[in-house]
């Protein structure tokens, strides 16, 4: 794509990255404060993990999604410039 | 490995060229160095720092506690955590309006650690002309050892700072010792390489570029500038025009102005700016163009204050005005968050009372013919003692209310599960369901006291 081109690769990464991973901050603080993940854990699944390993992992879960969700935006940002720069050349 | 380093820079941001700040004495500096120095300082030595036998400041994750000095938050106390965020975030809205980016240049985590990471550089590589220099030159074995000192010295304090993170999280006697005797955990290390590799990057090469197009508060502080917020400006109408000229001349006798077109302003900015185009978002307001430019001024013997701290108001010669509507709006609303956020954390009552019928039976009839309905009661003690409690119930006439543990302890900060019954005549009960109080009443502290509403089921009137 031409328009994801012009805005350098790193840039994206960053542009994705970097607001996704301040989401998840806020997103793993709301969500922990109430939740503890002890009990979310099923009880049949014999589980033993420490508790820094578990909220490392719900931070990380929240930074996929909300990666998703911010490359998400940026691919329909480029694609949408790019369709009205073919209707309006 | 040097070299290696050196390639994001060129394809971070379009046309984006390595700054090499200048090096610079003077006031503002000092009181900048000041800062990183005394904000560096509490990062690194905040977990040493021991209160009432346990960490001063320490996120205790698997107990889900808080430790700040004297007080332990709760999870249920998450919204004092949230308050105080959006009282940090409005007094940056005050702050701004009032003195500017002061934030920027003086205390933001990526300036404090930027001026770090320059003086370990200004150490190793030397001044800015040498950093220029040993840039443009070829590969070397010179140029390789110093690099590669660079690197390493950087890096030691990078794992150094993830290190000082995660002890923020896991107590720092623990973590240290998991260190010496290498035991450290997964996750502990993943942190510790985490934090620290992204300390060194954005430190070392990311720089002036995280302030340019990463930060937000960049983007909007302008929203909240006016005519009357501080600034870093250059003063124009005494500067031009400018030129070079021999030290000692008169500046109307070869008809320039005070600027000597030295450029040692431009050397010195951290962003790479021109500070005489005017007022420009890139600009963190660090001051060092004042001080450089009041060192040529002195020399010059011209007096100071070509680039200075101003408002715009004042440099136009127009009325300055400290107090005005924008600033009233914003310290009204952060006092009055502020007395809301202390008020509410004196009268916090740190005692919870959790009740939860017996989802198994509605209820169930008792030998001499009464309804009971069962309930687990969790009683969490947030205070640092331990305290005996009083349980009583109210709301239907004549309950009897019986506990399998009559004495009713909990220890500090723990939680105590016990089950209580309500029974209650079928003839007091006005409707199929109605509801009770359970009231919870320290021994010795009058002011631990919590009510908690419920639902008694019966059989309903036929
Ligand atoms: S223009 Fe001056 S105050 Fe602004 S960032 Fe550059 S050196 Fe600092
Ligand atoms: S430091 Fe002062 S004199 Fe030198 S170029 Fe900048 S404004 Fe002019």
């Amino acid at each position: 794509m031409e328009e994801m081109k012009s805005i350098s690769l790193t840039q994206q990464f960053i542009s994705v990255l970097w607001p996704s991973f301040a989401m998840a901050i806020v997103a793993s603080g709301v969500f922990f404060s109430a939740f503890d993940p002890r009990d979310l854990i099923p009880y049949n699944l014999d589980i033993d993990i420490s508790p820094l390993a578990a909220y490392s992992i719900g931070f990380l879960l929240f930074w996929l999604l909300c990666i998703l969700s911010s490359w998400g935006t940026l691919y329909f940002a480029i694609s949408n410039c790019r369709l009205t720069a073919r209707h309006n050349p | 490995m040097a070299q290696q380093a050196e390639v994001p820079l060129q394809s971070l941001y379009e046309a984006h060229k390595k700054i090499y700040p200048r090096e610079i004495g003077g006031r503002f500096t000092r009181l900048r160095m000041l800062s990183v120095v005394v904000l560096l300082g509490i990062y690194y030595i905040m977990p040493l720092v021991q209160w009432d036998g346990r960490q001063a400041i320490l996120f205790d994750l698997p107990a889900r506690k808080f430790y700040l000095f004297g007080l332990t938050l709760w999870p249920q106390d998450f919204i004092y955590l949230a308050a105080l965020l959006i009282l940090a975030g409005l007094s940056l809205f005050f702050f701004t309006a009032l003195i500017g980016r002061v934030w920027c240049g003086y205390a933001c985590p990526q300036t404090v650690w930027t001026e770090a990471y320059l003086w370990m550089e200004r150490k190793i590589e030397g001044k800015r002309g040498s950093r220029m220099k040993l840039d443009k030159a070829p590969m070397s074995g010179a140029k390789f050892r110093t690099k590669l000192l660079k690197h390493t010295v950087w890096i030691a304090f990078s794992l150094w700072t993830g290190f000082t993170f995660v002890a923020y999280f896991t107590p720092i006697r623990e973590l240290g010792n998991n260190l010496v005797t290498l035991s450290l955990g997964p996750w502990e290390t993943f942190w510790i390489l985490f934090y620290g590799f992204a300390t060194y990057g954005n430190a070392g090469f990311m720089r002036e570029q995280v302030c340019k197009y990463m930060c937000p508060y960049a983007r909007f502080q302008s929203a909240m500038f006016d005519a009357d917020t501080l600034i870093v400006a250059y003063h124009p109408e005494r500067g031009e025009p400018r030129g070079s000229r021999r030290r000692g001349v008169e500046p109307q006798s070869v008809g320039l102005g005070d600027c000597i077109d030295c450029n040692v302003c431009v050397q010195v900015c951290p962003t790479g700016i021109d500070i005489r185009d005017g007022l420009q978002y890139e600009c963190i307001a660090c001051s060092a163009c004042i001080d450089a430019c009041d060192e040529i001024m002195d020399k010059m013997n011209y007096p100071r204050g070509l680039v200075r701290y101003t408002t715009e108001n004042s440099a136009e010669g127009k009325k300055q005005h400290i107090v005005r509507p924008r600033i009233l709006v914003y310290a009204t609303i952060l006092l009055t968050l502020c007395g809301l956020l202390l008020t509410n954390l004196a009268q916090r009552i740190p005692l919870d009372l959790d009740v939860i019928r017996d989802r198994n039976s509605l209820y169930r009839e008792t030998r001499d013919g009464l309804i009971e309905n069962v309930y687990t009661l969790k009683i969490l003690n947030m205070d640092d003692q331990s305290h005996r409690y009083e349980l009583r119930a109210e709301g239907i006439d004549g309950l009897r209310l019986q506990l399998d543990e009559p004495d009713i302890r909990v220890a500090a900060g723990s939680v105590a599960e016990l089950v209580a019954r309500i029974q209650a005549d079928e003839l007091n009960l006005e409707d199929r369901s109605v509801e009770v109080r359970f009231y919870l009443q320290a021994l010795d502290a009058n002011h631990l006291s919590v009510v908690e509403e419920a639902r008694f089921v019966g059989p309903g009137r036929l």
